[in-house]
Order: C-alpha cells, then sequence, then structure tokens
C-alpha cells in the first residue's frame, strides 16, 4: 500500500467519523424536543429516535404526530 | 464539457424538486401536529416555511422548541368540559383524584329533579341509587359505601371504584376509570379517554354486568 492511498483512507475515516459526530448532535437537537412532543402527544418519547435515520428519519416522526389520533386526546377542530 | 454542465444542472434540478416535495409535506405535515396541539395550523406551516428565508433553519428550529416546550390550548381546562380532550382520570387501581372543576355544561335544564339509578344484581338482589344535587361528584365503586360522595353497586364486575357521576346545571355526566368491566352508555362503551359524557338523555348504563336504569325521582 502507498502512502498516498494509506493518508486517502486515514482522511476518509476521520471525515466519515466527523460526519458521524455532527449528524448525532443534530439529530440530538431534534430529538429533544420530538420526545418531550411524543409524549405528551400520547406516544413513547423513542418515537423520535426516529432522527436519526438520515434524510427521511424526521419525516417518519412528522407522518406518525401528523396522521394518527393521539392517544392523549387532539384539541377540538 | 457542455455535457457535464448539463447533467450537473439536471441533479440541481432534481435535487430541487426533491427538496421542493419534502417542504410541502413538511409544512401540511406540520399544520396538521399544530392543530392538534390546539395552535392555529398556519403557524405550523409557516414555521416550516421560513427555512425558505435567509434566516434558515435555526429559526425554526427555535421555534421546534418552543412548541415541545410551551403551553398548548389543547391542556387549557374548560376544553375537556366538551369531551374531545381527556380528562385526566383516575390512577387505575387507586383512588380516583378528585374531580377536575368543570366549567357548567353550555346550556342548563331547568328540570331539577332527583336522578335515580335502578336495576338488578346479576347475584340477585336490587340496586337503587339516588343522585340529588347535593353534591356535584358521585363516584360509583363496586365496594361497599364508605365515606360519603360513593355510590355503591356491588357486584364483582363493577371496579372499585368503576366510574364517576357528575351533576352541573341539572345535567348529569358519566366519566370512566377504566377498570376491566367496563362502562356502557345506552350499549356504547364509554372510555376513560372520552371524559365526562353527558348521559342526561340516556335510558340505561351498564357498569361491568349491571344494567342500571335511568330515571327521575
Amino acid at each position: 500500500m502507498s502512502i498516498f492511498s494509506a493518508w486517502i483512507i486515514g482522511l476518509g475515516s476521520l471525515a466519515l467519523l466527523f460526519f458521524a459526530i455532527v449528524h448525532l448532535l443534530v439529530a440530538l437537537v431534534l430529538i429533544i424536543p420530538t420526545w418531550r412532543i411524543c409524549t405528551r402527544a400520547g406516544f413513547s418519547g423513542a418515537l423520535s429516535l426516529f432522527h436519526l435515520v438520515p434524510l427521511i428519519g424526521s419525516f417518519i416522526v412528522m407522518a406518525v404526530l401528523a396522521f394518527s389520533d393521539w392517544p392523549n386526546g387532539e384539541a377540538r377542530r | 464539457m457542455g455535457m457535464e454542465i448539463a447533467a450537473l444542472m439536471g441533479l440541481f434540478g432534481l435535487s430541487s424538486v426533491f427538496a421542493l416535495v419534502g417542504l410541502v409535506l413538511a409544512a401540511w405535515m406540520a399544520w396538521r401536529i399544530v392543530e392538534k396541539a390546539g395552535l392555529p395550523g398556519w403557524a405550523g406551516l409557516g414555521a416550516i416555511l421560513l427555512t425558505l428565508t435567509a434566516v434558515g433553519t435555526i429559526v425554526p428550529l427555535v421555534l421546534l422548541w418552543v412548541f415541545a416546550f410551551m403551553r398548548w390550548p389543547r391542556d387549557e381546562p374548560g376544553r375537556a368540559a366538551l369531551g374531545y380532550a381527556t380528562a385526566p382520570a383516575g390512577a387505575p387501581g387507586g383512588r380516583p383524584t378528585s374531580p377536575a372543576a368543570l366549567p357548567p355544561p353550555p346550556a342548563a335544564l331547568a328540570d331539577r329533579r332527583a336522578w335515580r339509578l335502578t336495576g338488578s344484581l346479576p347475584a340477585g338482589g336490587n340496586v337503587a341509587l339516588a343522585i340529588d344535587g347535593s353534591a356535584s361528584a358521585y363516584v360509583l365503586t363496586g365496594a361497599p359505601m364508605s365515606q360519603a360522595g360513593e355510590l355503591s353497586v356491588p357486584d364483582p364486575s363493577v371496579g372499585q371504584p368503576h366510574a364517576r357521576l357528575l351533576v352541573a346545571a341539572g345535567r348529569l355526566g358519566l366519566e370512566d376509570f377504566g377498570t376491566p368491566g367496563g362502562t356502557l352508555i345506552d350499549g356504547a362503551r364509554l372510555l376513560p379517554e372520552h371524559g365526562p359524557r353527558d348521559i342526561s338523555a340516556t335510558r340505561t348504563i351498564r357498569l361491568g354486568s349491571v344494567e342500571l336504569a335511568l330515571s327521575r325521582a
């Protein structure tokens, strides 16, 4: 293995680690309020962990909250 | 070179179409979520559409936090009386909490005669309960009467306590505590999440396996 490809792999894995950490931080910023919204709606707070799924996770959480009947009751419409 | 630029532009176009679809979808869902909490739907829609502006994603993120921790109009007292939102029922098994202070029903009834619940027990014997307006709430229980404000329906299928009767403005309300026997109003099941329901115009209620006819004294 050349020193060049070793560098590339090293930098690449470092970048990957960096992205993973940033993704976790961003997800955490979303998970904390969503956890509270889910529990107030009557769902398990763990539903908010869908935010960890890249790209579509937030849509899944929102879809569940938007299109289900909240076990804890909804405001009269 | 031209091909590459065209391909790149196509990619941008495709991804912006996806972004647009996602934005519209998110705005629609946010509308519905915020409405369920009792806020106007346009607030959720607006929060999502703010991502299009220069303030970017920070403001909607802050709004998400505010939404999560603010007071929701859904939880305001007064809504529960309408029977749509839940009234906090007592902890199952334990003694129920004192009834929430409900505002009087929208239309008071002029007829202020006392209510009567009569029926026969499956094990034999009759039960006759009188509900006058002296208290605003009564607890229906399968246990023998132990304190004021309790009405006993001595049957094993009736929970201890089982349900609550509410008297306000000449009307009678019923609230189920979610015990296994179940509660029926004219054959329709009453669940704890229904909150208190008006049974003034009801013929029969059923607690567990005990059928009680409702009449006026």
